[in-house]
This record gives structure tokens, C-alpha cells and sequence, in this order.
């Protein structure tokens, strides 16, 4: 029987800003290319659904007011979220998606928009927008990933991740929360050009857009992994895929992130 | 006389950009004007007598103030616009300069249309208090540069609040820009009253009711989040239209349409494809009526407006091929440009110029949310360039086009070459590139004789 995954893809139309929905065409592609069927389950506000029915979750970023919209009904659905990445699912959060997944964001008024806490993390609104291309160094986690699954191409040791960021919120990790990277190039979480994202379990916290998954493809192979891991058991390993078209992008975004501008303003 | 200073000094930094070739010289000259005499811009505006139209919004501008500009000439004004796409205030103060005598007291015309920037509404209001805005569209658009798009439309919406007496000529077919009537009262709207569908999937902006955030219902969506659309929620809606089109027809190069004004209606073919390009006419028509054009001169006047610079292009080579450029710059309208080339069914020669320059967007994520799909079973050669030529490339693999067909040629003047050179005689290259890798390919085209050279 052919292995089945489904995706939960939130608040599509609210938090889409960033060509998110890349990240959503690449994990359904790279399933499909393996003969792995998938379902998008698009989770808009007040739909009833499952969350024992996911095996993989999405949510992106939004504008100011997207994320307005959602914030009550994110927050409601919180314990069945952490309840299910407690138990292994694995998740990508970008930009706002990221916050919201943190403790609180505390807007330039003070204001505290509470977030559903997956992240030992917080918020605060930033006086300058963060703008630039980013190169991030995972080499801490993906050794983690080679010693959980077999993924294809992990013998070359793909250890970055490229991708835009575009934020004016901070987000500070607290307590022994694991950043997902380290940056090589780009302002990262604080602006510092220290750490990016944040990891718990298998769920990935960061602000690369980009889309992030399509120039990424060991990390989305490890998103797709964790899902059928979780799902099936006994899966270690994945069909492996002609990915040059998605190196070559890659290795263009690093090149590109050398000589492009970085914006703070 | 710090006007006359200020002119003086913008003509010598013309004067000098032109001997030392350094950039095109379209907006120093009015960079130094402002630095000597920071009310030139409202000294100057305030010399034309018919008055000045603003037109802002993400997509359209430049062809409804090209078309516009057409219908007012043809109806006897002697118009001055700027039409070379400096849109920013020191483009516009250098555009003034350009049309005024060496005194600065005296206007070669008598109406000013002016595209403006978003981001540069509210100064540009405040300077020169117009007679007329027009608000295309807003969608998202290099958001590396303006933010987000309802802070873009609280942007205008400031502006409008300058200008109490102006009318503001809105698209009620967009939601967001149609609820900018919050800001200023003065208004009328236009859109579409047609049963057109498109391929499109979804609106990737403003699908929700900016009353009450509830989700839009759209009856029907023409492109984007452009439409006929009531919220299910509260009960707003579209705004009664007071210009519309009707009877919509396309192809590949051209369209028609019955439009509606209010003197009555007239039909109106355009030479340029795409519903978007209807929208611009559409635009054009309603400023025109305002000011008192009669329909017939519009109508006439919009028969022969060919495209706005590099946005809708079509150029003839010896061998009996074409070429058609259409400029892209933002996700929707992608989509809405690519929507055209199925409205035969050819196979279609292709070339997509991704730049990721300062003028393109620096993020060029926005490619994600172009539905590149709408295309792949029309692809016969596609060449794909650009600074992030790999990133497009990307981009067509996941859309599921048949990877045999697309080369990848960083380089832009070789991936002309290489385009023209498979290009089978009486077939048409649709050359789809970003607003820097436009300049670019015009350029080398300029250079081999294939069009004029662009100068300003």
C-alpha cells in the first residue's frame, strides 16, 4: 500500500506573505516524485479539524493584520498543536508562523499577543525592519539528522540553509532552546548576525523565506522523513532525487548573498 | 529667485550627467533642485492651469497615465507626464524642470499627469495638491521596499486625506483600494460588470472583508483578489460603479470591451492583451470623462496607445519573427501576463529574466506565488536568465513543466542569442523579464539594431 502523508497547511490566505506557498509545492512534490501520496489540508479559521490526523504542519508568515485575524484561534488550538509535536510531528513555522509558535510577541505599544509556546521564545518588536538575503550554517542539526534517518545526499553533508529574511521582530530563546542555525550571513533572530530559528523536537522555528523548502531540499527530505518516520515507523530511508536544479539555486543564493545589499531600516 | 537657482542647478547636473554618461540622468537634476529650492516642485505644478492627476496604485500605472495622456492630447490639451517610469519625488521634480522655461515662470502645457509611488503619495500631495487621483490596485509588491500591502494603502490613504478637494478616482473591484474612501469622500469608482474567469487558482492578497476581516465572496474574481465580491459576514460589498466595462474579449495581442461613462457607452479595443490592460483603460476613460473628454475621443484615442515602455512591447524583426516584451514585476501580475499566453493555443517561445535588483525587489520569493502552472502545457523553448536565472529555473521544475524544454543562461545577452537563434521564423519570443533585467535586454537590443536606444 502506498504510504500516505498529510499536510496541514494554516491559515493559508492570512499568513501567506512570503511565498509560503513554495514551501508547500516542494513537500508535496518531492512526496508525489517518490510515488508518496499527499493531502493538503488547508486550516483556515474556525474549521474543525484533527490534529491526530496530521503528519506534518505549516504555517507561514503574515502581515500585521493577518496575524491579528488568527491570533485567538491559533492560541484555541494550541494544546492539540503542542500535543502532537510533543509526540514527534514535525513542523515548520516562518516569520510570524514562528512567533506565534514562541510565548508572546510585545508590539511597540507594549502589548503582549500571546503565542501557543511550542518555543521556549519571545517577541519583541524591533524599531528597524531586517531586510537581506541570509545564509545559515545547520551543521549541529543535521548531524542530528544523519544519525536519525538515512536521508539521500546526506553523505555530502549539506549544512546550510539559504533564504530571505524580512522581520522587525526579535525573537530571544530562552532557557536551553536550540537555535536552528548559526549565521554566516544575514541579521538572524536579534539583528546580531547571531543565532537563527529555534528547534524543539521536530519543530523548526525560523525567519527564512525564500521559499525556504524548494532551495533547501535536505531539509525538506527531513521534514518528509520525520512525517513517514512517525507515521509508518520502520522508514529510514527515502527514495533519493535528481536534486542539481535545487543545488545549483542553493549554491546562486550563497554566491548572490556576498555581493546583494542588506537592508536595516 | 531660488526657483531660478534651483533650475539652474538641475540643468547643470544634467548638463554633466550627459557629458560623463554616469546613469541615466533622470533624477539628479531634480535631486539637486530640491537640495537648492525644496517648494520647486509646488512652484512649478502650480503653473499648469488644467491641473494635475495623480495616478498610484501596485500595477498600471504607467500605461493608464500613457493612455490617459493620449486621450487628453487628443482632446486639445497640451499634456506634460512622466512617462519614463521616475516616479520617486526627485524624478518628478526633475520632470517639472524639464517643462518649464529657463525662468521657471511659464509651463510647456497645461495638464500634468504624474504616476506616483506609493510610498511617495503623501509628499507628493502636499506638493502638488492635484485635481484627480487615480488608485489602480494595490497588490503586494516588492515588499522588501514598502512593507506590506495595507500599510501601502494607509500610506495613500494619508495622501488623500491632503487633498480634500481632489476626486478620487478609485478601482471598486479591489477591496482594499476601494475602502480608501475612508480617508477622503470625494469619490467615484470604476470596474468590471463580466462573466470572465480566469486560470488562476486564488487571491494571494485582501481576500478579506476590511470591515469586519471576514473572508470575501467573489462572483465573479477576475485576477488576484479583483472581483465582484460581498462579504457573507457584514453584508459590504463592491461600491455602485460609476465607469464599468462590459462584453469582455480577448486574444493574444489584443482586447475589447464596451465602455460605460457617464455620457453613455461606447466600444473600445485596446492593442494589448490581458484584463489587467482593460483595468488601464478602464482608468484612463473615467479621468477623462471627469475632466469632460467625450467618448468618442476616448475611444478613438485607446484604439492606437501602444504599451507603456518595455511593459507590453511588440517588436517586428526582419526574419517575419517577433518579439513580445512584458515586463513583470510582482506575483499577480505574473500570473495575469502568463494568463495571456493561453488565450491561443500555440505552443509559445519563452524567456524569463529574474533579476533581484534594488529597482526588481531584493526578495524574489514572490515567484512562489505566481502560478507558473497556468503555462507548462504551453511551453515549447524557454530560456530562462537573470541574477537569479537558477531560482526561475527552480520555480518551472516544481510548476511541472518538462525540464527538456528549458535552458538556463545566466547571462542575459547570450540568452537572447540563444532565443533568437531557436526561435522558428514567424514565431513570436514572449520575452517576460523584471524591471532591471528589462532595462538590460532593451539595451542590448538597442545595440543590435533590434529596437531604438531608450534615452531620458
Amino acid at each position: 500500500m502506498a504510504q500516505k502523508i498529510t499536510i496541514f497547511h494554516m491559515y493559508p490566505d492570512a499568513m501567506n506573505l512570503y511565498g509560503d506557498l513554495g514551501n508547500i509545492i516542494t513537500l508535496v512534490k518531492r512526496c508525489e516524485w517518490r510515488g508518496i501520496e499527499v493531502e493538503v489540508v488547508n486550516v483556515k479559521i474556525g474549521d474543525k479539524v484533527n490534529f491526530a490526523n496530521a503528519d506534518l504542519l505549516f504555517m507561514g508568515g503574515g502581515q500585521d493584520s493577518g496575524q491579528r485575524i488568527i491570533t485567538d484561534d491559533l492560541v484555541s488550538r494550541g494544546p492539540a498543536i503542542k500535543a502532537a509535536i510533543e509526540e514527534g510531528m514535525p513542523a515548520l513555522l516562518v516569520c510570524g508562523g514562528f512567533q506565534l509558535f514562541g510565548q508572546y510577541f510585545e508590539t511597540t505599544e507594549g502589548d503582549k499577543i500571546p503565542g501557543i509556546s511550542v518555543f521556549n521564545a519571545y517577541t519583541t518588536a524591533g524599531n528597524k525592519r531586517l531586510i537581506g538575503n541570509v545564509v545559515v550554517d545547520i551543521a549541529h542539526v543535521a548531524s542530528e539528522w544523519q544519525n536519525q534517518f538515512n536521508l539521500p545526499g546526506s553523505s555530502e553533508s549539506h549544512t546550510t540553509l539559504v533564504g530571505f529574511e524580512n522581520h522587525s521582530g526579535q525573537t530571544i530563546l530562552e532557557g536551553d532552546t536550540k537555535p536552528f542555525g548559526y549565521v554566516i550571513r544575514g541579521f538572524g533572530n536579534k539583528g546580531d548576525g547571531g543565532y537563527e530559528g529555534a528547534v524543539y523536537k521536530n519543530a523548526y522555528g525560523t525567519y527564512l523565506h525564500g521559499s525556504l523548502l524548494p532551495k533547501n531540499p535536505w531539509f525538506a527530505d527531513h521534514l518528509i522523513m520525520c512525517a513517514l518516520y512517525r507515521r509508518y515507523g520502520n522508514v529510514l530511508s527515502l527514495t533519493p532525487l535528481d536534486d542539481s536544479i535545487e543545488i545549483a539555486a542553493h549554491e546562486a543564493a550563497i554566491e548572490r548573498s556576498k555581493t546583494a545589499k542588506t537592508i536595516s531600516i | 529667485m531660488r526657483k531660478f537657482l534651483a533650475i539652474l542647478a538641475a540643468e547643470t547636473a544634467r548638463a554633466i550627467s550627459q557629458i560623463t554618461k554616469r546613469g541615466s540622468g533622470s533624477a539628479l537634476p531634480g535631486l539637486v533642485a530640491q537640495k537648492v529650492d525644496p517648494a520647486i516642485i509646488t512652484k512649478l505644478a502650480d503653473k499648469l492651469s488644467g491641473g494635475i492627476i495623480l495616478v498610484t496604485g501596485t500595477n498600471g500605472k504607467t500605461t493608464t497615465a500613457k493612455m490617459l495622456a493620449g486621450i487628453l492630447e487628443a482632446a486639445g490639451h497640451k499634456v506634460i507626464y512622466n512617462f519614463s517610469g521616475s516616479n520617486l519625488s526627485r524624478g518628478i521634480a526633475s520632470f517639472l524642470i524639464t517643462h518649464t522655461n529657463f525662468w521657471g515662470t511659464k509651463m510647456d502645457g497645461d495638464v500634468g499627469i504624474f504616476e506616483v509611488d506609493e510610498a511617495t503619495m503623501p509628499e507628493i500631495v502636499a506638493m502638488v495638491r492635484p485635481k484627480a487621483v487615480v488608485v489602480t490596485n494595490l497588490f503586494r509588491d516588492q515588499l522588501d521596499r514598502y512593507g506590506e500591502v495595507d500599510k501601502t494603502a494607509s500610506i495613500i490613504g494619508k495622501a488623500l486625506t491632503l487633498c480634500p478637494e481632489a476626486k478620487i478616482i478609485l478601482n471598486a473591484d479591489d477591496p482594499l483600494v476601494a475602502s480608501l474612501v475612508s480617508y477622503n469622500k470625494n469619490t467615484v469608482y470604476f470596474g468590471i460588470d463580466d462573466d470572465y474567469k480566469t486560470l488562476s487558482k486564488g487571491a494571494i492578497d485582501s481576500r478579506n472583508c476590511v470591515s469586519c476581516g471576514a473572508e470575501l465572496a467573489f462572483n465573479p474574481r477576475f485576477f488576484g483578489h479583483l472581483g465582484n465580491y460581498t462579504c457573507p459576514k457584514c453584508g459590504s460589498g463592491r461600491p455602485k460603479l460609476d465607469y464599468s466595462l462590459t462584453n469582455l474579449a480577448f486574444t493574444v495581442e489584443d482586447s475589447k470591451a464596451v465602455l460605460h461613462t457617464t455620457s453613455g457607452e461606447t466600444d473600445i479595443s485596446i492593442q494589448l492583451p490581458g484584463l489587467y490592460n482593460l483595468y488601464n483603460a478602464l482608468a484612463a476613460g473615467a479621468v477623462a470623462d471627469f475632466l469632460g473628454v467625450k467618448n468618442e475621443i476616448i475611444a478613438a484615442t485607446l484604439g492606437n496607445i501602444s504599451a507603456a515602455f518595455g511593459r507590453m512591447e511588440k517588436i517586428k524583426l526582419s526574419d517575419s519573427k517577433n518579439l513580445f516584451l512584458m515586463l513583470v514585476k510582482n506575483p499577480t501580475g505574473f500570473t495575469q501576463t502568463i494568463e495571456t499566453l493561453t488565450f491561443d493555443k500555440k505552443p509559445k517561445n519563452i524567456l524569463i529574466a529574474l533579476n533581484d535588483n534594488f529597482a526588481d525587489g531584493t526578495d524574489i520569493s514572490w515567484i512562489w506565488d505566481a502560478e507558473m502552472e497556468i503555462v507548462k502545457d504551453y511551453a515549447k523553448n524557454i530560456v530562462v536568465s537573470g541574477i537569479r536565472g537558477e531560482d526561475m529555473q527552480l520555480r518551472l521544475k516544481y510548476a511541472g513543466y518538462d525540464m527538456s524544454l528549458v535552458t538556463l543562461e545566466k547571462d542575459l545577452t547570450k540568452a537572447l542569442e540563444l532565443a533568437l537563434t531557436t526561435l522558428p521564423s514567424s514565431e513570436t519570443l514572449y520575452i517576460l523579464p523584471t524591471y532591471s533585467a528589462m532595462l538590460e535586454l532593451r539595451k542590448v537590443m538597442a545595440g543590435k539594431g533590434l529596437v531604438k536606444g531608450y534615452l531620458e
